[in-house]
């Protein structure tokens, strides 16, 4: 199938009126892309042509990420579901103390990296992977590595909110119990700077007792958030976690997520390319389980090297 | 669309269409068939007769047993005795002395009796022994149905094997309970306990019982013949093990695969992951357990065989019992004299409540919960 251009979908640029996260730099220099400027049909989008034909052209990696300090390390990683491979050699390097978002169309494989980032690929049947993914310099693929252990260095959240069906006191220090963490001052204290952070407490401080279902949607998403940091996560994975919430929750949880980076290194994955915008200080492009582009989301968004994201981020393909 | 022409090529076979000269849909969705008319009516009257059977079963329980209903009232559930037949003894003096007067022994005539109290301890306690055996086992299968078979492809294989056990008659459970477990037992494992615990003051309740003989209490070893209140609910608890082990399975598959990942990614362990599921699916599991517990009550024929059948009350667990099937199963064959019959019947009556309220509990837990979960 050829990859024909969608002009009905506006152009996703963050509104004028929201406060400017990033810097929007006139556009300085034109797009280029591989195999002559666009327009026609066919040869618009040589990178995607190529990866559509199974080929894993290099990516644009832009310098201004490549030489930030990294936390993780994803390096030529590889992963496939029985026969059909899903992540073709991605080299991602994720930078210390920023928030960095993955974005690209359903079944890029975005969510996949994001879950081997954990090992929660490790649960699928028949997953195999190569390369590596150093967390800290520790690759976390390597033999004898303590699974446990890594995921208790991980926060991760989810699509949909997946509270326990416990109390909400329960729920945030679920990771403190099962690490045999018995104090009743050390549970509680972690619980209410946990539930701080998530801007959840003045909500929930005096109701801590009651059920985690009770809660709203948004409540809800932003209870698992503060279940993912109470143990002060080296890396935050959040994967879409606004799809199942409405514009306002979306919101609340965006502006937590910001805040949230101030403190913890955050990875987030979405398919809402305004909240990569609004949300990130770097943003990767991946399209059928390669990375296409990857640096500052200021430059991914107004300056990208690819006529590919450009078309991307703009809605015009994809 | 089709309606329209449907009818139009439909044959007018006989007897199918009456009074329908109208055209199109109408003349399909009015129209008055005989063989739908007769069907419809045989549906209603199978849904009738179902409802119908049930009713009269209790109606004739009910019938039956009102001798007994009548004679003893609600004292029937505490009462111990069980006497088919009136029995001649010597009446014995306050302290226990036989009473002779004239030089001949002076008796007593007693009056049959029943009380269901040791048919409903004897039921009581081995359901509960079997599920204390049967649970965690049951719980374990389910979890290895739904967390570890899919990833060997043995799934299929294993919940087959599990199912077909709930195939097995109860009647080569009893076969097998009696002529390799009880005899096992008496051979090997009795003897052991024995020599073990036997003189451990603590548990001299299980290896011994009081008896009154001759007017004076004396403590005598219960002899372990492997046919006791134990054996019964051994072969119990492997009855009831496929079907808590299925629901179980049913109940685990439910629970959202967000929730086991959200704890692994918490850095759960995988029993800990296990443990999450237990917790999720908590309601779902009792109804399971409640299945199994209504199925242990209402068990008959296994049972019988190997629980010795001794209408007592014993703490033991090495001691005879019955239990209320197993009561009817033994004794309705003689029991000619009309109350003896009302008397069992009434206990059918009481394990036929005891089963339909273990039901409808558990029928709440399962079904309900799997109503409420995909909405939250």
């Amino acid at each position: 199938m050829p990859a024909t251009p969608f002009m009905t979908q506006p152009p996703a640029i963050p509104k004028p009126s929201e406060p400017p996260l990033v810097e929007m730099p006139a556009r300085k220099r034109p797009v280029v892309g591989i195999g002559g400027a666009g327009g026609g049909q066919s040869g618009q989008y040589p990178i995607i042509e190529a990866i559509k034909r199974g080929e894993t052209p290099e990516p644009r990696r832009h310098e201004s990420v490549m030489s930030a300090k990294h936390i993780l390390d994803i390096q030529n990683f590889q992963l496939w579901y029985g026969h059909s491979k899903a992540l073709h050699g991605v080299t991602l390097p994720i930078a210390d103390g920023k928030i960095t978002s993955i974005i690209g169309p359903s079944g890029c494989g975005k969510s996949t990296l994001l879950r081997s980032v954990n090992r929660l690929n490790d649960l699928v049947d028949g997953v195999r992977t190569a390369g590596s993914i150093s967390l800290k310099g520790e690759d976390i693929y390597a033999r004898g590595v303590d699974v446990i252990s890594l995921r208790k260095r991980l926060g991760m959240v989810f699509q949909k909110p997946n509270p326990f069906p416990m109390s909400i006191f329960e729920n945030v220090v679920y990771a403190l119990r099962i690490s045999g963490e018995r104090k009743r001052r050390v549970l509680e204290e972690a619980c209410e700077k946990a539930l701080r952070q998530a801007a959840l407490w003045d909500e929930v401080k005096d109701r801590l007792k009651s059920s985690a279902m009770g809660l709203s949607g948004g409540q809800q998403q932003r209870l698992c958030i503060a279940r993912s940091i109470v143990c002060e996560p080296e890396v935050l994975l959040l994967d879409e976690p606004c799809s199942a919430l409405d514009p306002i929750a979306t919101l609340r949880i965006e502006e937590l997520i910001l805040e949230i980076g101030q403190r913890y290194t955050v990875l987030i994955v979405t398919h809402n390319m305004q909240q990569a915008a609004r949300v990130s200080d770097y943003t990767a492009f991946m399209y059928l389980g390669r990375l296409v582009e990857y640096g500052r989301t200021a430059d991914i968004f107004q300056l990208p090297r690819l006529r590919e994201t450009e078309d991307y981020v703009t809605g015009r393909f994809g | 669309m089709t309606t329209g022409s449907a009818t139009t090529v439909m044959p007018p076979t006989s007897g199918t269409s009456r009074g329908s000269k109208g055209s199109g849909a109408s003349s399909v969705q009015g129209g008055w068939r005989l063989g739908d008319a007769v069907l419809g009516l045989a549906c209603r009257g199978s849904a009738a007769l179902l409802a119908l059977m049930l009713i009269a079963l209790i109606g004739v329980l009910l019938h039956s047993a009102w001798p007994a209903i009548k004679q003893f009232g609600p004292g029937f559930l505490v009462s111990s005795e069980w006497r088919a037949n009136e029995i001649e003894r010597p009446l014995r003096d306050a302290a226990g002395a036989v009473v002779i007067r004239d030089g001949e022994v002076v008796t007593e005539t007693l009056a049959p009796a029943f009380g269901a109290l040791p048919v409903i301890w004897g039921t009581a306690v081995s359901s509960l022994i079997a599920l204390v055996v049967a649970v965690p086992i049951s719980l374990g299968a389910a979890i290895f149905l739904v967390r570890v078979a899919p990833k060997l492809r043995i799934a299929g294989a294993a919940s087959f094997l599990i199912e077909f056990l709930a195939a097995v008659p109860s009647l080569a459970f009893g076969v097998w309970a009696l002529f390799v477990l009880a005899p096992f037992f008496q051979e090997h494992i009795g003897p052991w306990l024995l020599r073990t615990f036997g003189e451990v003051h603590a548990l001299r309740w299980m290896f011994y019982e009081k008896v009154t003989v001759a007017g004076r209490t004396i403590e005598r070893p219960i002899a372990l013949t492997g046919r006791d209140l134990l054996s019964g609910s051994l072969i119990l608890a492997i009855m009831i093990l496929p079907i808590i082990t299925s629901v179980s399975r049913d109940v685990l598959r439910t629970v959202p695969r967000a929730q086991i990942e959200g704890t692994l990614a918490l850095g759960a362990t995988w029993w800990q992951s296990c443990m999450a599921m237990l917790r999720y699916g908590r309601s779902g599991l009792l109804g399971a357990i409640m299945l199994g517990l209504a199925r242990a009550a209402g068990e008959t024929m296994a049972v019988t065989m190997v629980i010795g059948n001794n209408n007592q009350i014993s703490p033991s667990p090495f001691a005879p019992a019955q239990t209320m099937a197993s009561v009817l199963a033994n004794e309705f064959g003689e029991a000619t004299e009309g109350l003896h019959r009302a008397a069992l019947l009434y206990i059918a009556l009481i394990l036929l409540a005891m089963s339909l309220v273990f039901n409808v509990i558990a029928r709440r837990l399962v079904v309900g919960r799997a109503a409420r979960s995909p909405g939250s």
